[in-house]
């Protein structure tokens, strides 16, 4: 372009060109030069010695130190200020290309499509843009994108203006602000979203990129309630929809006898809607131990009425747990029985195929889809018995997906009928409110006693087991400081950036990403730097050292997306610093 | 009592105050006439079970057979070499719901007819080859009784070198084996597929390493197909394998099979109507594939037509006129098709008997009686002649089969009479050749509980006197037929062959024409009159149970619709005052006087697919909050607890992006 330029008006850039980077050079001219730029014919020589020295302009104008061109510059020419301010990284590349206002618009749009493109990856991979940004992140790429193309037209405003030879024109014009396309509105951005969109279309809508605005606050801990302040103030409140709900129950209890029915025709029950329906069981266990010792009566029996009530929501329990429950209302204590639930269960149905019982044992399941029954062969061990006719179950279910349990197979075998039975009663024996939303904001440290719970278990603690930890805060201090930095990176504008290579960016975008999803230390890292630090010596020491946080939940672990397990300490950072002063200060 | 794990229930004791609440439970429930209900019930219910055991025997009684022979085939005994293992491979089809049916029914048939022991495996209890060895071992010496003594497994094996084998170690079958009678061991791998295939293999070479002291018989189940199966296996373990194939009929076929049983013949008191019908026939097809789940739906549909229908108590066969009170004839008198019935009656200008009707129970009584056989017979013939259509049809088309199940559901609901296809099919019939009639004849005289009017035996008895005069060995036509025959060959052929055409069909085929004409006249006749409109009958209501609604509900459930409806709109469970000023406003109103719970989903629905919870509590307490300190607390746990609920529901989890951030994991609606 330059050359092009040179061609059609000779000399009238050069000598600007000329003047400036003579000046900066310190070499000894006058203003002279400056006004017969005509006279001078320039020579090859001549030529070669602009061009060096244009790209020695360029790289110091596209060095982090301005301060020497805008000095150099002749006050009133705020252009240039803005373009070194502002000049993109790939532009001295564009400039050298010899020939051509197309392979620069090529060029530009190129750049500008590698950037949004860029852009996009690294805002899906964070996913956590703030809200200005995610806000403005649209318009700044539309305008990068028409900014390409207006280069193309503001180098040829450029020809024109050098053609006349009006003012003093840096030989990189600045993108910004010329390119932007003039009379063109703003995109109308609806400060509110869509309304009335089908449940898929929301779903995507609300996962968007950028989608998710939330702001920064965060919630003070005061706010939040400890397990006596709940209890006292739950004790005091009276629910509004008390009556409701107490009709809601004696509404389901009318159900009893039609529940009985089902169950003696070999159906199993399946509860499920919202509320608890742990009153509900009770209810029913009374209704169906009246019924069933009033049966058992009639046709002379003296076996009580044996109704087997499970709380599947305790936290602890197993299916071994039910299972040996169940065996031991069949059996004396004295009969020797195996261990393993799988066996134990194998024993109790054919002990209950051979002597059938006189009237059918009874379960009463409260949430079957709690957490430790989810797993592992508890789900077919249930299922094998409940498919025994001698025994009946009725069971409750809380979470709303929780057919997806059971294969078919398994279905079979439960032969459910299901019934809604919601009661909108509060959970309050199947969740620990004050912990699980602790949990849910990663606040569960809350439960050793804070700081100085934690001090105080350190203090008993081994020489080893202390430094582990020790390494354990550092290094999640580290990661956590090296995620507000890569933030400060992003905040702190182009400048920097700009240096380096997408490449660079992305790797930066991908570090940033995998040290946060993970949030934690892996093991295996963990593992090798206290070895490195003499702390253990094998991985059953480790796992020794690791146990005794486990069990005092001053360590949490999980598996992260890619299967590996990830250990952190469920503190905040603020606590996390105040642990390490504690180790400093007190050389623990 | 709810921290507890798991206890037995002790009623508490008798307190003066609650006692009476739950004896005003207990008397209230059932209404007069249950008893006589559940009687009819079982006796309804017990027929059809009769039925449908019969089907399912039926189904796979030659399979069950041929697997039992297979097993008694084997020679046992120990053995110098080490023969092939004998496998049966049995193709059970892809329903996996029913395996499990299947597989005790073999079992039964296995333990009752040959001196062996079963051991049923599937892949949820063998993870490895180890624990399939244990659970092996397990199942095989405590699968039938040995010595008493026998109580604890370490002291049978404690072997003769001394050393005790550990407890996967194939001494120990060994050492049961020469105790007991039993001559071989059948080893059941249900699920063939859940297994790795590399602990097939090496069960397979594991096995056939100790073949020369155990005589082992293996069963495959298999899903796809035996090609698949060989494939995972590899070149060793087929060698050590003798193989046979078994197909067990596919549950589509046997489901067709039960589904018969269960409406026709002339002793099944309740029919199901053809909504209900369709529905267990699509959720078969569609969702469960297993028998199982359509028999559980039978059952379910007498269990609501026998609890919830208070005149269901007319079809207890031994019912007494004094055993029923006033108000069941009262109820009878306002059902619609006894209204009809009556109005039909105006008609005929018989006032007197409704009169009776009206007015005397006595008489509705004995009337109800009478009209329930009459409907039941009428049923009844409505299905046979539904099966007389069936064979029709499948004969004359071979390659288009219809389906019993799919005509009952037209017939069921009155639109099978006159409609194109028992137009065609009669139509049809009048142009068959004689050997497809007497195909035809042959197959409805083997039809049970035939309603045919006509005399199978005559027509057969006819045409074999025509086909033995015949002096050709080509099937006699009939003239409707060739008709359209000439038509064809005048086309093609010259004038001369035509003329020599319509001379043969002058003696023997006019005569068959003769005959099918009148046997087309005659079933003509007779599916008019058996094809009617089952909700047309009298007493229809007490005959057919044709409801929906419990079913989808107790069968495939919504739950998660049911939770999301109970959050989003808490009015249509609750019916308070308060909340119905909302509900009027508009459809999502949010408002202070609704649950936490609920009043938390709405900003959850409306949040994105992150949520900040101090902004979250701040809208939370803008909507539900006081001005004081004390109520501030009283919002701060209510929040806490929906908090805690949610993530119970798994509708947010917590997010590592953001502090004090939740992901929202559920989209209502979806």
């Amino acid at each position: 372009m330059k050359r092009k330029s040179a061609g059609v008006a000779p000399g009238t850039p050069t000598p600007k060109k000329n003047r400036t980077s003579t000046r900066q050079n310190g070499e000894l001219d006058n203003d002279g030069a400056v006004k017969s730029p005509e006279v001078e014919t320039p020579s090859k020589r001549r030529r070669g010695e602009q061009d060096l020295m244009k790209e020695l302009h360029q790289a110091k104008a596209n060095g982090a130190t301005t301060g020497e061109i805008n000095g150099g510059n002749t006050p009133g020419t705020p252009r240039s200020q803005r373009k070194v301010l502002f000049t993109t990284p790939t532009k001295p590349r564009q400039e050298d290309t010899p020939n051509g206002t197309p392979t620069i618009v090529r060029n530009a749009d190129r750049s500008a499509r590698r950037k949004s493109a860029r852009r996009l990856i690294e805002r899906t991979i964070n996913g956590d843009e703030s809200d200005e940004e995610a806000l403005d992140e649209e318009d700044t790429l539309a305008q990068e994108i028409l900014g390409g193309e207006g280069e193309g037209e503001g180098d040829e405003e450029e020809q024109d203006e050098n053609d006349s030879g009006a003012s003093p024109i840096p030989e990189t014009p600045s993108k910004r602000g010329r390119g932007r396309p003039r009379g063109r509105p703003r995109k109308e951005r609806s400060p509110t979203p869509p309304q009335n969109l089908p449940p898929h279309e929301e779903f995507f809508w609300q996962n968007r990129p950028g989608g998710t605005k939330t702001s920064n606050n965060t919630l003070p801990s005061s706010t939040l309630l400890n397990h006596d302040e709940y209890f006292t103030t739950m004790q005091s409140y009276e629910d509004p929809h008390g009556p409701e709900r107490d009709f809601l129950l004696e509404l389901h209890s009318r159900s009893f006898d039609q529940w009985i029915f089902e169950l003696e025709q070999g159906f199993n029950i399946c509860l499920y809607g919202y509320g608890s329906k742990r009153l509900l069981t009770d209810e029913f266990a009374a209704h169906l131990y009246d019924y069933l010792l009033a049966r058992s009566s009639d046709i002379s029996d003296t076996q009580l009425p044996r109704i087997l009530v499970v709380n599947g929501y305790t936290s602890g329990i197993t299916i071994r747990d039910i299972i040996s429950s169940l065996a031991s209302a069949i059996f004396t204590s004295t009969v020797k029985l195996p261990t393993q639930p799988g066996p134990l269960l194998s024993h109790v149905l054919s002990c209950l195929s051979s002597y059938p019982p006189s009237q059918p044992i009874q379960i009463l399941l409260n949430s079957i889809d709690s957490l430790p029954l989810r797993r592992g062969p508890a789900v077919s061990l249930l299922a094998q018995l409940a498919a025994h006719p001698s025994i009946h179950l009725l069971c409750t279910a809380d979470t709303p997906n929780f057919p997806l349990l059971w294969d078919l197979g398994q279905k079979a075998q439960f032969r459910f009928v299901f019934h809604d039975t919601t009661t909108f009663a509060p959970y309050d024996a199947e969740i620990d409110v004050v912990e699980s939303v602790n949990e849910l904001l990663g606040r569960s440290g809350r439960r050793v006693g804070g700081r100085d719970g934690v001090g105080f278990v350190l203090r008993s603690l081994p020489e080893n087991a202390r430094s582990l930890f020790r390494i354990l805060i550092n290094e999640q201090l580290d990661l956590l400081s090296a995620d507000t930095n890569d933030n400060d990176n992003e905040g702190l504008g182009e400048q920097p950036a700009s240096v380096q290579t997408p490449r660079h960016k992305l790797q930066l975008a991908t570090r940033k990403h995998a040290s946060e999803s993970g949030m934690g230390m892996e093991y295996r890292m963990l593992y090798h730097k206290a070895v490195g630090e003499f702390v253990c010596s094998n991985e059953v020491g480790f796992r020794t050292l690791l146990k005794e946080f486990h069990d005092h939940q001053m360590v949490e672990s999980r598996k992260d997306g890619m299967g590996t397990e990830r250990l952190w300490i469920p503190f905040r950072r603020e606590e996390l610093e105040g642990l390490k002063e504690d180790f400093e200060v007190e050389g623990l | 009592m709810e921290d507890k794990k798991c206890y037995l229930y002790a009623p508490p004791r008798p307190q003066p105050g609650r006692a009476p609440k739950r004896r005003r439970l207990v008397n209230t429930g059932q209404p007069t006439t249950w008893e006589l209900r559940e009687h009819a019930f079982h006796e309804a219910w017990a027929q059809q079970e009769h039925q449908i055991q019969g089907a399912i025997d039926d189904a796979d009684r030659s399979t069950l057979e041929k697997i039992a022979a297979f097993v008694s085939g084997v020679v046992p005994g120990p053995r110098r070499d080490r023969p092939p293992i004998p496998t049966g491979l049995v193709i059970t089809g892809p329903s996996i719901a029913s395996h499990g049916p299947f597989f005790r029914r073999v079992s039964d048939k296995i333990i009752a007819d040959t001196k062996s022991i079963f051991v049923p495996l599937n892949s949820a209890e063998c993870p490895n080859l180890k624990t399939l060895l244990k659970t092996l071992i397990r199942k095989a010496t405590s699968g039938l009784p040995i010595d008493e003594d026998d109580d604890e497994l370490p002291p049978s094996g404690a072997h003769k070198t001394g050393s005790k084998p550990l407890d996967y170690d194939l001494c120990l079958l060994l050492d049961w084996y020469s105790k007991t009678p039993v001559d071989k061991i059948t080893i059941a791998i249900q699920d063939s597929e859940g297994f790795d295939d590399s602990i097939i293999v090496e069960t397979i070479e594991l096995l056939s390493s100790w073949s020369d002291r155990l005589p082992f018989v293996l069963l495959f189940g298999i899903a796809t197909s035996a090609d698949r199966f060989q494939d995972r296996l590899t070149g060793s373990a087929i060698l050590s394998l003798e193989g046979e194939q078994f197909v067990v009929e596919q549950a589509e076929e046997s489901l067709e099979k039960i589904f018969r049983a269960t409406v026709e013949g002339p002793h099944v008191s309740l029919r199901v109507g053809p909504n209900l019908c369709r529905l267990l026939l699509d959720r078969h097809s569609d969702h469960s594939q297993s028998t199982q789940d359509f028999y559980d739906s039978l059952k379910y549909a007498y269990l609501c037509h026998f609890y919830a229908n208070p005149m269901s108590v007319f079809l207890n066969r031994s019912l007494e006129f004094d055993q029923i009170n006033h108000s069941a004839f009262e109820a009878l008198r306002t059902l619609p098709s006894f209204r009809n019935y009556v109005e039909a009656l105006l008609e005929d200008g018989s006032t007197d008997e409704i009169h009776s009707l009206l007015d005397s129970d006595q008489f509705l009584f004995a009337n109800i009686k009478q009209h329930l056989e009459l409907g039941q017979t009428a049923l009844s013939r409505l299905t046979s002649a539904i099966a007389v259509v069936v064979i029709l049809r499948n004969a004359m088309w071979k390659t288009q089969q219809v389906r019993y199940s799919s005509l009952y559901i037209r017939s069921a609901s009155g639109d099978l009479y006159g409609s194109p296809l028992t137009r065609e099919t009669i139509l049809m019939v009048r142009k068959a050749s004689s050997d497809t009639f007497s195909h035809v004849l042959a197959t409805l005289a083997s039809l049970r509980h035939s309603g045919l009017p006509m005399d199978i035996k005559e027509y057969q008895q006819a045409l074999a006197d025509l086909t033995e005069h015949s002096t050709t060995s080509a099937p006699l036509k009939s003239h409707y037929d060739v008709q359209s025959n000439t038509l064809r060959t005048t086309l093609v052929a010259q004038k001369v062959d035509l003329s020599k055409h319509k001379s043969t069909l002058s003696k023997q085929d006019a005569a068959y024409s003769d005959l099918i004409g009148r046997f087309h006249d005659e079933l003509e006749a007779y599916l008019t009159e058996a094809l009617i409109d089952p909700h047309s009958l009298y007493l229809s209501e007490i005959l057919l149970y044709d409801l929906k609604s419990p079913h989808n509900e107790v069968f495939a459930p919504k739950p998660r619709f049911a939770m999301e409806r109970a959050l989003s709109s808490p009015h249509d469970y609750l019916n308070c005052s308060c909340c119905a000023e909302s509900k009027a406003e508009g459809e999502h109103q949010l408002s202070a006087s609704q649950p936490p719970s609920t009043i938390l989903y709405q900003l959850y629905l409306e949040s994105g697919a992150m949520l900040n919870v101090n902004d979250l509590w701040l809208a939370f307490n803008a909507i539900t909050g006081g001005e004081d300190n004390q109520s501030e607390d009283v919002t701060t746990s209510l929040f806490q607890r929906s908090l805690a609920e949610f993530k119970y529901f798994g509708l947010v989890k917590p997010s590592r992006k953001k502090v004090d951030h939740v992901s929202k994991m559920m989209w209502k609606g979806l």
